[in-house]
């Protein structure tokens, strides 16, 4: 297999672009939070000062192998669903996408989730296997809406592939999927709350209650190594719901600002909702959001 | 040529001898009776000889002997064709034997028991031989008499008044004989049954027949009017219990037998009727019988309605009469008396006492081949004899009986099984010091010689090295139970390598059967590898196994419906035998064979249909009739849905995987599986290729959609790793049923690509279970935790074992999810596709469960010292493991032929390779670009991470963030009981278990009734006697009355 060097240089731009936009998001996301509690909240350049610091620490200690391959599966989870997304359409920022589909990041997705819970169960702490087992829990259901848009979404455009379904809501804004097929768009939205893990749905990682989850054991630069994951995922995933409902970017700053917006959609959510329970967050994606995604498959034959 | 009226000389005349004899010649006597024996059997054979060896076209020309020199119908003749020489070669020969087994009783009996046996054998000769009808009453009640002697040997209350109630009802019986001796004498002028001919008095005849015809099936113990037979079988003495199973019943048949020309056809369908419905309720009442002698006396009662219904169809039968006959008969004198000597050997009544058996191997076996051989499994007559019954009746005009005698099968075989099963528990049989006499073990060895001699002539119609001979192997497997437990594998090993070599130019040409030819043949070397750690002695283990092994090769070489028959049956008798081994409670294997016996009954009758429709080979059907077609593919589809345990008819599969021997488990699991899909494969192609209705395809998707989402909805909330994986493979079968149900060419593709990783994945999880229970001694992963460190081989396995079946890129899961979802978009079955795909994700919980709590978390402390899993048990899992992933890293290597071996008939889109590229008309996947990729991201982030963190520091358990408090146990840290609480609120009511509870209800209700009609024996002879009369009132009236004409 030879290397296309010039697109390995375009991917690790892009992934420069994404890891920083993705720091400066959460930033301001903080900020955005505190704001709402009326504190003044931190500077928005904290998530670089945090990172910096922890990659710095030098005291450090493992409970095994596993335990110490956990980030990485958890980074190259993130890394991976980057890798395979294309960025901008029509552009050289098209990443790797020519491995694999749509179908290849909904189950890589698992990679980085799977990895990482065996890795923090091996740390024995009986907050991460709680944790882990709300987290599995919950994206059975969360899949269960996306999926089922990701399918209505396949057969409206007879293409499995992300480029694809981005050429198809090129050239007007109601070419847009979320215009297109607004029930699948709705369902699929519904599902991005769960994936963030954000309020109401922060049962895995649920500070106050099991603080901080799955990562408790982590520390130093592992837990760098889990925060540059959260800032190139977030913005990832985002980018997900862009490509598929948003007609996708043809420059960085389209794909950026859009990924805000879509973004703001779970912060805002968050903000205002308290946390569920367990077995109210597990059933609530086969309520509403799945009735609404069977509606976007029913509308395909309307 | 020796007259056969020197059977009768010989006979009376020592009986008479022997009495007059004095008591201190009483040894002598007893050579004596053995030499008349000896000659009477002789005579016999020197006539068997004569017909069947020495002048073999005199057969149709049969010797008849007229007594005092006159022809009939002035004196009596008796005949001795080879029908006369085979059955009385068949008793007097039995005789011998049961005189050997009853020696001790002669002795504690005296000279009269020796007189009465004689003259008993003798009476059943002549019944055999005589044409006269008043003969044959005189000598009925010769019989008669004897047996009331006979069971009276045994003096107590209950054996007096048995034997006075036998004779009641028998004098009942004979006296309708005789009336009917009387009425025939009146109307034919004659005595004689060769003259029943041309009746002089056309009006009487019929009832002279039906007198006659009623007394013989009366005789035969026909349901509802046998009360007196079966007190008699519970309270006579084992041994003579024997002689009526063995000696009475094949004589009171060959004489309806030899009446048979003179009935009117109408007549036989009733006696059909009689027959069958006393093999089903006979059967149904024995499964509450909890009396060995008396459960034997049902069973005897029913194999007799069952071989008079035979009877009945003789003519429709043809030449298959004899074989089939004969196959029933045999069988159930040689099995019958088996086990009753061995009731006598052993001891005991209640079932559950002859656990003492496991202790004494030979007996063991001969105890497994008597059972087994009375529930019809190959290679036994009886297997071979209901296939040619089956396969020979006209369905569409015996339906009614047909069904009768399958659902009557399946009682037989729930009763058989039970009480095999109930002798499972070794550790509770005494060590028995008892050592069997001379005289029982030679007449028990003869049996089981028998037997195994008619199996062989039976198997010996099917290709000899394909299957006579692998079932001598499984046989040579018994014998040599007492070699060093490696040893045998290695045997094992030889004889599926050179099975291999042998079945390899046979399958080559036809590639689903190469697939599965090549799974069975790798699956059963890699799975008897981990034998080698368990040295200890278990007994017929390997014989057991390697049962399961020919099975399953016969199923790839078959090329006929009744050798699939024979191997599937092969393979789920040793299923059975590994599960029931181990197994914590009656229950688990008993429900595994009954649902194989459902699923064996569905394919017997689904064969039989096909059969009606010209098809013999159910996997290649050129052309037959629809209608026949359709219910006989069904019928197989449902036998097959048992064994890949499709929703609600899989209650049998996790415990039945969970409590067979660790070892064993890969196997019956991981390999065993794959049969059914073949099943299926094959019914499912050959429905395709008739172009039969496609809506099967759509039902058969929800039912692969709801079986995957049901199995891994109950695998997780499971604590046992074994019933946890076992709940997988019900997940996994129902994602191949649901790719199969595709109809089109990606599915089939998906179908085969899953069967092969399934194998591949499903045989290295339960072979990494098998290493981790060896060495922590349980099965409950709550009690394991943090083993990584102890079992870091094992846990690679593992590891790779739950990525590939979750599906994750990049191993070689993700190329089926993938395949799934682009066939799910091309048939836009997205409700059935989401249910597939929830159930996908749903196996993340449990996938993580298994490797959490066992490998991760806390180490406990009873578990510190235990080490990495036998290296038998990590060699196998790393070969798979290398199989696992090159598949992974080139998916086309296996996708491209695979795509090659689906039938032409599956139309629809096929992938398009472009290198590595895997192009369908949706969406694209390259395999090995993916794991490139990943590899390399994922080495880069690791030297990243090491590079920050070289020097992390290990540290020890209880090391952790825990507020600051040092945790007080393992056990209360290790989260693993109950993992999923929170889901189980939220969703637990999916997995409420309707089946079960409703498969336990059909059986109480079963039990039920059978508990209900038992009542009828209420032990009171007047009541005996009424059920007698009533049954010939009743028979008459629906003869006579217009209902059989």
């Amino acid at each position: 297999m030879t290397i296309d060097w010039i697109k390995l240089l375009f991917t690790l731009l892009g992934l420069f672009i994404v890891l920083n936009w993705g720091l400066i998001q959460y930033g301001i996301v903080r900020r955005i939070t505190a704001r709402v509690a009326k504190r003044i909240g931190m500077p928005v350049y904290q998530p670089y000062i945090d990172l910096i610091k922890n990659y710095s620490i030098r005291s450090q200690v493992s409970h095994g192998v596993m335990f110490y391959l956990g980030p990485v599966f958890r980074l190259a989870g993130g890394v991976g669903i980057f890798l395979f997304m294309p960025m901008i359409y029509d552009s050289p920022f098209s990443n790797y996408s020519f491995a694999g589909d749509i179908i290849l990041i909904l189950y890589f997705m698992f990679f980085g989730m799977l990895g990482m819970a065996l890795g923090a169960s091996e740390g024995g702490h009986p907050y991460s296997f709680i944790g882990i087992s709300r987290g599995l829990s919950q994206f059975t259901t969360i899949e269960v809406p996306f999926t089922i848009a990701v399918l209505a979404l396949a057969v409206q455009h007879h293409t499995l592939s992300i480029t694809d379904i981005v050429q198809a809501q090129q050239g007007n804004i109601w070419n847009w999927n979320v215009f297109q097929n607004p029930f699948a768009a709705a369902a699929a939205l519904l599902a991005f709350l769960g994936m963030m893990g954000a309020a109401p749905f922060n049962i895995v990682m649920a500070p106050q209650e099991i603080p901080i989850g799955p990562p408790t054991e982590y520390h130093g630069t592992y837990l760098g190594v889990l925060q540059t994951n959260r800032a190139i995922l977030y913005v990832t995933e985002s980018i997900l719901m862009v490509n598929l409902f948003f007609g996708g970017a043809t420059n960085w700053i389209e794909l950026l600002l859009k990924s805000f917006v879509v973004y703001m959609w779970p912060v805002f959510v968050s903000t205002v909702f308290p946390r569920f329970r367990v077995d109210q967050s597990v059933p609530w994606f086969l309520k509403v959001p799945l009735i609404i995604g069977i509606f976007g498959i029913i509308y395909l034959y309307l | 040529m020796v007259s056969p009226i020197y059977i009768v000389a010989i006979g009376l005349g020592v009986a008479f001898l022997i009495v007059l004899s004095n008591t201190k010649l009483f040894n002598f006597s007893l050579i004596l009776l053995l030499l008349s024996l000896i000659a009477m059997t002789s005579i016999s054979g020197f006539w068997l000889t004569h017909y069947l060896l020495l002048f073999p076209l005199s057969i149709d020309f049969p010797y008849e002997e007229f007594t005092a020199g006159f022809a009939p119908p002035i004196a009596i003749n008796l005949r001795m064709s080879v029908f006369e020489a085979f059955m009385t070669f068949a008793i007097n020969l039995f005789s011998i034997f049961a005189a050997i087994f009853n020696w001790k009783l002669f002795k504690e009996n005296g000279k009269y028991a020796l007189s009465i046996f004689l003259i008993f054998t003798m009476a059943a000769n002549v019944i055999i031989m005589t044409r006269d009808v008043f003969n044959m009453f005189v000598f009925l009640e010769i019989a008669s008499i004897a047996t009331a002697g006979l069971v009276i040997f045994t003096q107590n209350t209950i054996s007096i008044s048995a034997g006075f109630k036998y004779l009641m009802s028998t004098s009942i019986i004979s006296s309708l004989l005789l009336l009917g001796a009387i009425f025939g004498y009146v109307s034919f002028g004659s005595l004689n049954i060769d003259f029943y001919i041309i009746p002089i008095l056309p009006d009487i005849a019929p009832v002279a027949l039906f007198l006659i015809l009623i007394a013989l099936v009366l005789e035969s113990k026909p349901v509802f009017a046998n009360g007196w037979a079966l007190d008699m079988y519970e309270s006579a003495h084992p041994n003579i219990g024997a002689m009526f199973s063995s000696i009475t019943t094949p004589t009171i048949l060959f004489a309806i037998f030899k009446i048979l020309p003179l009935i009117p056809e109408s007549w036989l369908t009733v006696l059909g009727w009689i027959g069958i419905i006393t093999f089903t309720v006979s059967n149904f009442l024995a499964i509450r019988q909890t009396h060995i002698r008396r459960l034997l006396g049902y069973s005897s009662i029913a194999q007799t309605g069952l071989m008079l219904m035979v009877l009945s169809f003789a003519s429709e039968l043809n030449d298959y009469f004899f074989p089939i006959f004969l196959g029933f008969l045999i069988t159930n004198m040689v099995a019958k008396a088996g086990l009753f000597w061995l009731r006598d050997m052993i001891g005991p009544d209640e079932l559950n006492k002859w656990n003492i058996l496991r202790t004494k191997p030979l007996y063991y076996f001969l105890y497994i081949i008597f059972i087994f051989a009375l529930a019809g499994f190959p290679p036994f007559p009886i297997f071979f004899a209901k296939w040619h019954l089956l396969m020979n009746l006209n369905f569409t005009s015996h339906a009614p009986e047909i069904i009768l005698l399958l659902v009557g099968s399946l009682f037989e075989l729930i009763y058989l099984s039970n009480w095999f099963v109930l002798t499972r528990d070794k550790e509770s049989a005494q060590e028995s010091t008892y050592r069997p006499a001379w005289n029982q073990i030679i007449p028990l060895f003869f049996s089981g010689l028998v037997l195994l001699f008619a199996s062989a002539f039976y198997l010996n119609n099917l290709d000899l090295w394909l299957f006579a001979f692998p079932s001598a192997v499984v046989l040579l497997f018994f014998f040599i139970d007492f070699v060093p437990s490696w040893v045998k594998t290695v045997l094992a090993m030889v004889f599926v390598a050179i099975a291999a070599y042998y079945i390899y130019p046979l399958v080559q040409h036809d590639q689903i059967r190469l697939l599965f030819a090549s799974l069975f043949v790798i699956g059963s070397l890699l799975t008897l590898i981990p034998t080698f750690a368990r040295k200890e002695k278990r007994l017929f283990f390997h014989a057991y196994f390697v049962m399961v092994i020919t099975g399953l090769l016969m199923l790839v070489v078959a090329g006929k419906n009744l050798e699939f028959f024979l191997g599937w049956e092969y393979m789920t008798l040793g299923s059975f035998f590994l599960v029931e081994r181990r197994s914590l409670t009656k229950n688990t294997p008993l429900t595994f064979m009954i649902f194989s016996g459902v699923s064996a009954y569905f394919l017997l009758a689904g064969f039989m249909l096909l059969n009606q429709g010209g098809v013999s080979w159910f996997a290649s059907i050129v052309k037959s009739i629809p209608e026949i077609l359709i219910p006989g593919l069904i019928l197989l589809l449902l036998g097959f849905f048992i064994k890949i345990a499709a929703l609600g008819l899989h209650i049998w599969l996790p415990s039945a995987y969970a409590e067979a021997d660790d070892d064993a488990t890969p196997l019956i699991s991981g390999v065993v599986i794959n049969a059914g899909v073949l099943g299926l494969i094959w019914a499912l192609f050959s429905w395709k290729l008739l172009n039969l209705p496609s809506d099967l395809f759509y039902y058969l998707g929800w039912l692969g959609a709801l079986t995957a989402l049901a199995g891994n909805m109950m695998a997780i909330y499971e604590e046992n790793m074994k019933r946890l994986i076992a709940y997988s493979s019900m997940a996994a079968m129902g994602y191949v049923l649901f790719a199969l149900s595709f109809d089109m060419h990606l599915g089939v593709l998906i179908a085969l690509y899953y069967t092969i990783i399934h194998f591949l994945y499903k045989t290295m999880l339960f072979i990494s279970a098998a290493g981790v229970a060896f060495r922590t001694k349980t099965h409950n992963m709550y009690e394991m935790g943090g083993l990584i460190k102890n079992m870091p081989l094992s846990f690679i396995a593992v590891l790779i074992g739950i990525i590939v079946l979750a599906g994750m890129p990049p191993l070689a899961g993700f190329p089926a999810k993938w395949m799934f979802y682009n066939a799910v978009v091309m048939k836009e079955w997205f409700f059935q596709g989401l249910i597939v795909f929830y159930s996908g994700i749903v196996a993340f919980l449990y996938l993580y469960k298994l490797i959490a709590s066992v490998f991760l978390g806390q180490l406990k402390d009873p578990l510190r010292k235990v080490k990495e899993a036998p290296i038998w048990f990590i060699i196998p899992q790393f070969i798979l493991i290398v199989f696992l992933l090159f598949i992974s890293v080139f998916p086309d290597q296996i996708l491209q032929p695979l795509a090659s071996f689906v039938p032409s008939m599956f139309g629809g889109e096929q992938l398009s390779w472009n290198g590595t590229l895997a192009n369908t008309s949706f969406g694209y996947n390259d395999a090995f670009a993916i794991m490139n990729i990943v590899m390399i991201m994922f080495a880069v982030l690791f030297t990243w991470l090491y590079i920050n963190s070289r020097k992390a520091q290990k540290v020890k358990q209880f090391n952790i963030v825990f507020a600051a408090e040092k945790p007080f146990r393992p056990e209360t840290t290790h989260v693993s009981y109950n993992m999923f609480a929170g889901y189980n609120k939220a969703l637990g009511f999916l997995v409420y278990p309707i089946f079960s509870l409703g498969w336990k209800k059909v059986a109480e209700v079963i039990e039920d009734v059978a508990e209900t009609i038992r009542k009828w024996y209420n032990g009171n002879g007047q009541a005996y006697a009424l059920h007698v009369l009533l049954f010939s009132f009743i028979v008459y009236l629906i003869i006579f009355g217009g209902f059989a004409l």
